[in-house]
């Protein structure tokens, strides 16, 4: 029943449509999500696997404990490619040249440029310049201080004291000094994976939007409803057709992305604390790279697991996939709109939408949190949780409104 | 073997589809005729359980079948009016997945699916696909998924609408041929697709059974006898006005009438033998017609 089921999906033109759409978008992506230059000695830019090859080989050299000494000499480093005469050049190329050689603590100036910002909501490009070595130990001090003055100044009517204390409480937990290694490939994995799980999202609502209203539109309802299983099994095998095309799909479609992507760029980094990124240097979220990484799979499938079967419940109840087929897409953009509601409780609903689920690196990098009986919980446990169970309670009750359909 | 339903009633707000219907079938063809919007398809629901009656009771053998679910519909093959398929399968495929949702095994299914398919004339096209066949086959292979589970009921709703005459032929040949040792009821509003088959007839009108029996019980017991007459060409329409009028031929003296009346029409017409087809006007009046014929 369950390979029948899977080939009614598959067997609409549509559904070829919608795979091709899939494997073209996903090697779009993975194209841009690898495309990472180098400039060598020469200013010369450079593309491809050599050039991956040689920036690895430029970042690993900074790899270690991101401690006192080391970021001394990223301050003194970077003041002596700022002073020389190829930055201060008018030409491009020489500035290329003076670029290449801080290629390969790029990401260590970033998180500089981060530490001694002016706030904590801060970005200033040209912060590293403007250090002296001796500052480099206030480092890790300043990400808390910098927490702290937020809490209590833009932030003070945003947040009660006591979860004041929990995001304090956190920043300081974090074992310090960081380690430091080339992660090239998880940033880039990160990057793009929100666009990867949005797109197999969409594709996904498409192909089990049609699973239970299909048998109205084929006007094949009566036979199936008239069958021995028909209000059992054979309903039964429906949800279990829409659970393989999610697992499935999504599983294979990530797997796909992270392997091009992880396999061009290198793995290294894995186990690097997630605040060595770019991205997730503020982030309270205690946790090393792999493990964002599986929170964002993990995210991504109950996401796509939680709408799909809510598609599967709007079409078994509705009995119409195009009602259907718009619910990835209202759950994606209508929290755009609602963002705009001047509202302090709108963020906190926001926060645990299901969209949210499909960026769980960005959730990473929010400072929601929710209190549950007294006790704080961060956003990204709620999230997988509630629409984990919401997902599977949706199967009993679709099961139920299909197998007690009427047929007039 | 005993289908029985007693005083059924289905509503639809407003509407009753089906009103205090109750009859009792055993193994044998029933036609269930009907002119269109009669409820037949309605009544023919609910015996498939695909509808909930508003009162009254549907039993298989004393047991009612709504409680019986899946075991009911293990004894139960239905040919719907829409018979619906799935395109892009092959006539293979779709007999193999209906043969899965009626709990057959495969190898079971794949026996039962060649034996239907040479009874239904189509073996070796197992491979075709759904939508590139024929009204004909499509109706063909809709019989071959009702016998699938080789059912004690066999309900086939208007399962000769949209078929040419050859079709429609050989399709009552194959219900002729599936009768034995089971319940078939046909739906219909060609009087001529239950005229050859079954056993008993069953008229339908305004959601009601409104007479049943045999074809010949029935005919004996019309409250009209047929007549039939040539007049004057002007004369036409002041019969056809007065009179259920059977048929209307031109003649070379003038128009040859068939008629339904009590009383002799004229003194010169003559009674004639009645058939299925003036029953059905008699009952059914100016809404019936065999406009599929």
């Amino acid at each position: 029943m369950l390979k029948f089921e899977l080939k009614k999906v598959f067997s609409r033109p549509g559904s070829a449509i919608a795979m091709g759409i899939l494997a073209v978008v996903i090697g779009v992506t993975c194209w841009f999500a690898t495309d990472v230059y180098y400039v060598d000695p020469n200013g010369v830019k450079q593309r491809g696997p050599s050039a991956v090859a040689a920036l690895r080989e430029e970042q690993k050299a900074w790899a270690g404990e991101l401690d006192s000494e080391k970021l001394r000499q990223v301050i003194l480093a970077n003041k002596e490619i700022k002073s020389s005469p190829e930055y201060q050049s008018e030409d491009e190329n020489e500035r290329e040249i003076a670029y290449s050689r801080g290629q390969g603590f790029k990401d260590i100036r970033d998180l500089l440029n981060h530490a001694f910002a002016a706030g904590f909501c801060d970005y200033d490009y040209y912060c590293a310049d403007r250090l002296s070595g001796d500052m480099a130990s206030q480092f890790y001090g300043r990400r808390v201080s910098l927490l702290k003055e937020w809490l209590e100044g833009e932030a003070k009517e945003q947040y009660t004291d006591k979860e004041k204390a929990f995001f304090i409480s956190r920043y300081e937990k974090i074992k310090t000094p960081f380690y430091y290694d080339y992660m090239t490939g998880w940033t880039r994995l990160f990057d793009y994976a929100p666009t990867v799980v949005m797109i197999t999202l969409l594709i996904l609502g498409y192909l089990v939007s049609g699973i239970f209203s299909g048998e109205f539109s084929w006007k094949s309802d009566a036979v199936f409803f008239t069958s021995f299983h028909g209000r059992k099994r054979a309903t039964a095998a429906k949800t279990g057709a829409g659970l393989c095309l999610v697992t499935g799909i999504y599983l294979v479609t990530m797997l796909i992305y992270t392997a091009i992507v992880l396999l061009y760029l290198g793995a290294d980094g894995w186990a690097c604390p997630i605040q060595i990124l770019f991205s997730g240097w503020k982030s309270f979220y205690n946790i090393s790279v792999w493990q964002e990484y599986l929170l964002i799979l993990a995210g991504g499938y109950i996401g796509c697991l939680f709408t799909s079967f809510l598609c599967m419940w709007v079409s078994a109840k509705t009995r119409s996939a195009v009602i259907a087929v718009m619910i990835p897409f209202v759950l994606i953009f209508i929290p755009s709109f609602l963002e705009n509601i001047p509202a302090p409780f709108v963020g906190k609903i926001l926060g645990l939408l299901p969209d949210q689920l499909l960026q769980m690196g960005n959730v990473l990098g929010y400072f929601n949190i929710y209190s549950l009986g007294g006790t704080l919980m961060d956003a990204a446990p709620i999230l997988l949780t509630v629409y984990a169970v919401l997902a599977v309670l949706l199967v009993p009750w679709t099961y139920r409104i299909y197998r007690h359909m009427e047929i007039g | 073997m005993e289908l029985a339903v007693t005083k059924l009633t289905k509503r639809f707000q407003d509407i009753t589809a089906v009103d205090q219907v109750s009859c009792r079938m055993t193994a044998g063809v029933y036609g269930l005729l009907g002119v269109n919007g009669a409820g037949k398809t309605t009544l023919m629901r609910m015996l498939c359980t695909l509808l909930r009656p508003t009162g009254g009771t549907i039993t298989w053998e004393g047991e009612d079948i709504f409680a019986m679910d899946g075991r009911y519909r293990k004894i139960l093959g239905y040919l719907p009016q829409d018979f619906g398929y799935y395109p892009d399968f092959s006539i293979c495929d779709y007999l193999m997945y209906v043969a899965s949702i009626k709990g057959l095994r495969p190898v079971t299914a794949k026996k039962r699916t060649g034996q239907l398919l040479e009874l239904v004339g189509l073996s070796g096209m197992e491979k075709k696909k759904m939508k590139k066949l024929s009204g004909g086959m499509k109706r063909r292979v809709g019989i071959a998924q009702a016998m699938l589970n080789d059912p004690k009921i066999l309900i086939l709703d208007e399962p000769t609408a949209g078929l040419d005459p050859n079709e429609r032929i050989r399709f009552r040949n194959l219900i002729s041929e599936l009768a034995e040792e089971r319940l078939i009821l046909l739906s219909t509003h060609i009087v001529s697709d239950v005229a050859y088959i079954a056993s008993e007839i069953l008229l339908m009108r305004s959601g009601r059974i409104c007479a049943s029996g045999t074809t010949d019980e029935l005919i004996a017991a019309m409250p009209e006898r047929v007549w039939s007459m040539t007049v004057e060409k002007d004369q036409t329409e002041h019969f056809m006005k007065n009179y259920k009028t059977v048929n209307i031929k031109a003649a070379r003296d003038g128009v040859e009438l068939r008629l339904l009346s009590g009383q002799r029409p004229t003194p010169d017409s003559r009674e004639e033998a009645a058939t299925l087809e003036d029953l059905f006007l008699c009952y059914f009046g100016e809404k019936a017609g065999e406009e599929d014929a």
